[in-house]
C-alpha cells in the first residue's frame, strides 16, 4: 500500500512516517502542502494530511480530492492540532474519513487507520 | 486574565511534551509579565490567535531543553539549534495552541490559530501591545526551565 504524508512540518512528517513504518507501511512519500501533494497522488492508496499549511491548506486539499474523478475514493486521515469539535465536524463534512488530533500516540494512529480500512 | 483561559494551555503543554517527547514537565506559579521583562531562552515558537480571543501564545526554551525535546521526539542526536529543532519548536507551539483551542471552544470561545513563527537568539523577547495582559507559565524538566506566555485579549461579550 502506497501512502502520502502531507504536512509542512518536517518533524511531523518524520514522526508519522516512523509510526507508519513500524505498522508495516514501507511505500511512503511526502508532500509539504496540499498543492505539492496534488502532483504526487498517482498510485496513492491512503492520504495523511495536516490542516494548517501554507500554499494550500488541508481542508482545501481534501475538497480538491473529493471533487476529482481520479482520486475521490482515496481514504483520507487528517492529522492536525485543530482539536475543536466544530473543526472535526467541518473536516468530516469536507470528506475526511478519520481525524487524529496532535499530539497522538502510535496506538491512536493505528486504530484510526484500522477503522478506515475496515469500513 | 481569568484562570479559566490559562488551564487549557497548561494541560495542552503537558500533553504535548508527555505524548510526543516522553517528558513530564513540572509547573511553577504563573505570573504577569511586566513590560520589557525578559525570559531566559534561546529559541521560541509563537502562534498568533484571532477571534473571540486574540493575541499570541509563545513557548520559549533554552537550547538544552529544546535539544532534549527533539531528541526524544525524533530519536536522533541533536548538537545545535538546527532545522530539526526549529521545526519541532514550531510544532510544539502549534500543539499547545491547538489543544487549548479545542478546550476553550467547548467553553464557548471560538478563535483561529495561525502558522507558527520561530525565533532564535540568546534571551530574545517579544514586546506585546500594552492593552493585552501577558501571563507567563514557567515549567521545568530535568534539562532546565521553559516558559509558555499567554498574551490574550478575550471577548467576554455574551458569555
Amino acid at each position: 500500500m502506497k501512502v502520502i504524508v502531507v504536512d509542512d512540518s518536517s518533524t511531523m512528517r518524520r514522526i508519522i512516517k516512523n509510526t507508519l513504518a513500524r505498522l508495516g507501511y514501507t511505500d511512503i512519500i511526502e508532500a509539504e502542502h496540499g498543492l505539492d501533494a496534488l502532483t504526487k497522488l498517482d498510485g496513492v492508496d491512503m492520504i495523511f494530511t495536516d490542516w494548517n499549511m501554507p500554499e494550500m491548506d488541508g481542508l482545501t486539499f481534501v475538497k480538491s480530492i473529493r471533487s476529482s474523478d481520479s482520486y475521490k475514493k482515496i481514504p483520507i486521515i487528517m492529522v492536525t492540532t485543530e482539536a475543536a469539535k466544530e473543526d472535526i465536524v467541518e473536516a468530516i463534512q469536507s470528506g475526511v474519513n478519520n481525524y487524529v488530533v496532535k499530539p497522538f500516540t502510535p496506538d491512536i494512529l493505528k486504530s484510526k487507520i484500522e477503522a478506515v480500512l475496515n469500513r | 486574565m481569568n484562570v479559566e483561559y490559562l488551564n487549557p494551555f497548561i494541560k495542552s503543554t503537558v500533553n504535548a511534551l508527555s505524548t510526543m517527547a516522553c517528558l513530564e514537565p513540572s509547573r511553577g506559579n504563573p505570573y504577569l509579565r511586566k513590560t520589557g521583562q525578559k525570559i531566559e531562552c534561546d529559541i521560541s515558537g509563537t502562534i498568533g490567535v484571532a477571534g473571540e480571543a486574540s493575541g499570541s501564545v509563545t513557548v520559549s526554551f533554552s537550547e538544552s531543553v529544546a535539544r532534549k525535546i527533539v531528541e526524544n521526539m525524533l530519536g536522533i542526536q541533536v548538537d545545535s539549534l538546527n532545522d530539526d529543532v526549529k521545526d519541532a519548536v514550531g510544532e510544539i507551539a502549534n500543539m499547545i495552541a491547538g489543544g487549548a483551542k479545542g478546550e476553550l471552544s467547548e467553553k464557548g470561545y471560538s478563535f483561529k490559530i495561525a502558522l507558527p513563527v520561530v525565533c532564535i537568539g540568546k534571551d530574545h523577547y517579544t514586546e506585546y501591545p500594552k492593552d493585552i495582559p501577558c501571563v507567563v507559565i514557567p515549567f521545568s524538566v530535568e534539562e532546565g526551565a521553559f516558559y509558555v506566555e499567554i498574551c490574550l485579549k478575550v471577548d467576554d461579550n455574551g458569555k
